[in-house]
């Protein structure tokens, strides 16, 4: 598996796509200073629901995740380098599981850094909040890697679907709709959020902790299950 | 017999209304089996059926009475060297055989790196980026990473790609020395005297069709016999069409409306020797004689109506 990892770390490190997600991660943070710099000072609610729901958990970090994740596969596919390690003898999982975790290791800091200074700046360095935020970020960020490393796997057009899912699915709907928001893996990454820190954000939930955990996990699995199985049964170009 | 190494049976493969591979069956045993037939014969379609990365659409392809499909166990016998010459780029040569060798569970990795980058005579250039190699060096740091596991079988696709002179000789005393050790080599080509040059059984696909299979002489043999357009230009072009006629290798003769001459001959051998001497005893001046069909989308062409 060892070799799959770092041969995907290399493919996805390009240049290009680190100062793509770097200028990414970097507004929530300066956003954050702008508002808290601005006469009016944001409440928690607001400050929650523009930097952290609609621009970080909606918005950044799936387009981050997407650079990268929608890649893993799409580039061996595009690049008909797939049948390289498709003609190893090895299962499909020991081929897609590094290759997701070597996604969730490129994005996963550029994440972690915008929520912990968003939420720092925006908090006032109440750590709990800031814990709070960061965890729930992370999650988002492995939940829609194995969601784009799978659309990656289902079609060559994974860039622009999985930004018409952004901004359709995730930054729509699930903003209007109540029951969207139970397949929406914002949603998700906020009631971690909620959960993990009540005493901040109390009231403000839709799903509890227990629910998000729960359908984070079968998301989780069920993208990944979907990509081993795709990878098992697709014609390898 | 033995059994067979490879065995495709009633394999046919369409996408959409296409069919790309029709019904094709066939043994491959120990030696160098050559797939020959014109680009878009179906050549890679069928290749890639008897690796195991595109699925059939009907029949079954069993690789020492294994299913192929879905079975990557069996790629610690397989070397499989695709079409698609990208690398890369980023990896030096020898990152590249080296993950290949591990990806592939081998015991001694660099004691094996070092044989298939010997055996593909690259060791000079294994340092550098791949990105800098020519066509023919990435093709040949591509097979070691195919031979670095030690396979018993061998599938090539159109492996001579690229390839220089030079390389060619390499490449074709590699082959023949892996196959003298007992492997099963299958490879690709559109090109009748490189199939001619390497293989002992030649497996002829036209229109994704098995046209011919056997040994290479037969083969030959009845491509020989085929008729032949062979247009001559001259500048008494009736005058040397009513003598040629009487040609017994002669089977019908047109004057084209330019004053060419078109004839159909079976036995070209006879026309190419006659043709002159015919030529030179009326006096008529040769401009040109040139065949019309030898392409090789022909001379299939001839095989699978025959």
């Amino acid at each position: 598996m060892g070799s799959v990892y770092l041969l995907t770390l290399r493919q996805l490190s390009g240049r290009w796509r680190i100062v793509i997600m770097t200028v990414l991660a970097a507004m929530p943070a300066l956003i954050a200073l702008v508002m808290l710099n601005s006469n009016e000072a944001p409440s928690v609610r607001d400050f929650e629901t523009a930097i952290l729901s609609a621009m970080l958990a909606g918005s950044i970090t799936p387009m981050v995740v997407l650079a990268i994740a929608g890649s893993a596969f799409a580039n061996e596919v595009e690049d008909k380098t797939l049948a390289n390690l498709s003609f190893a003898p090895i299962p499909r999982w020991q081929i897609v599981v590094p290759k997701l975790l070597a996604t969730i290791t490129i994005a996963a800091p550029f994440i972690f850094l915008s929520a912990f200074i968003s939420s720092y700046v925006g908090f006032l360095a109440d750590m709990r909040a800031v814990v709070a935020v960061t965890v729930a970020a992370v999650a988002g960020v492995a939940l829609y890697a194995s969601a784009f490393v799978w659309l990656g796997l289902v079609t060559t057009q994974a860039i622009g679907i999985g930004l018409l899912y952004i901004v359709v699915w995730e930054g729509f709907f699930s903003g209007f709709v109540e029951g969207v928001r139970l397949l929406s893996i914002r949603h998700y990454a906020i009631a971690l959020m909620h959960g993990i820190d009540p005493r901040r954000f109390a009231g403000s939930g839709h799903l509890s902790l227990g629910l998000a955990l729960l359908v984070s996990v079968i998301v989780f699995g069920g993208f990944l299950y979907l990509s081993i199985q795709r990878l098992r049964r697709m014609d390898i170009p | 017999m033995t059994a067979p190494v490879i065995r495709v049976d009633g394999v046919s493969r369409w996408f959409g209304s296409v069919v790309a591979v029709s019904d094709i069956s066939f043994d491959v045993h120990p030696g160098i089996t050559g797939l020959l037939g014109p680009n878009g014969a179906g050549k890679t379609t069928l290749l890639r059926m008897m690796t195991g990365l595109a699925d059939t659409s009907t029949g079954t392809v069993t690789v020492f009475g294994e299913k192929v499909r879905d079975n990557p166990p069996l790629y610690r016998r397989l070397g499989v060297m695709s079409e698609h010459e990208t690398v890369y780029g980023f990896m030096k040569g020898r990152e590249f055989v080296r993950m290949m060798a591990k990806l592939r569970g081998v015991a001694d990795v660099e004691a094996a790196v070092d044989r298939a980058i010997e055996l593909v005579d690259l060791a000079d250039a294994q340092h550098r980026p791949m990105e800098t190699y020519s066509r023919g060096m990435r093709q040949r740091m591509r097979l070691a990473g195919t031979l670095v596991h030690d396979p018993e079988i061998l599938i090539l696709d159109e492996p001579l790609n690229g390839a220089d002179p030079r390389q060619r000789v390499h490449f074709k005393h590699l082959l023949h020395q892996l196959a003298a050790d007992g492997r099963t080599i299958v490879l690709s080509s559109h090109i009748l005297e490189e199939v001619e040059e390497l293989a002992d059984t030649v497996l002829l696909i036209v229109n994704g069709k098995l046209a011919a299979s056997g040994g290479f002489r037969a083969i030959r043999a009845a491509l020989n016999q085929r008729p032949y357009h062979v247009r001559v230009v001259c500048d008494a072009p009736r005058k040397l069409a009513s003598e040629v006629l009487r040609l017994p290798s002669v089977d019908a003769l047109n004057v084209d409306p330019d004053g060419a001459i078109v004839v159909l001959s079976r036995n070209v051998v006879d026309l190419q020797v006659e043709l002159p001497r015919i030529a030179q005893a009326q006096q008529v001046r040769l401009k040109r004689v040139e065949p019309l069909d030898d392409s090789l989308e022909s001379v299939f062409g001839y095989l699978v109506e025959g």
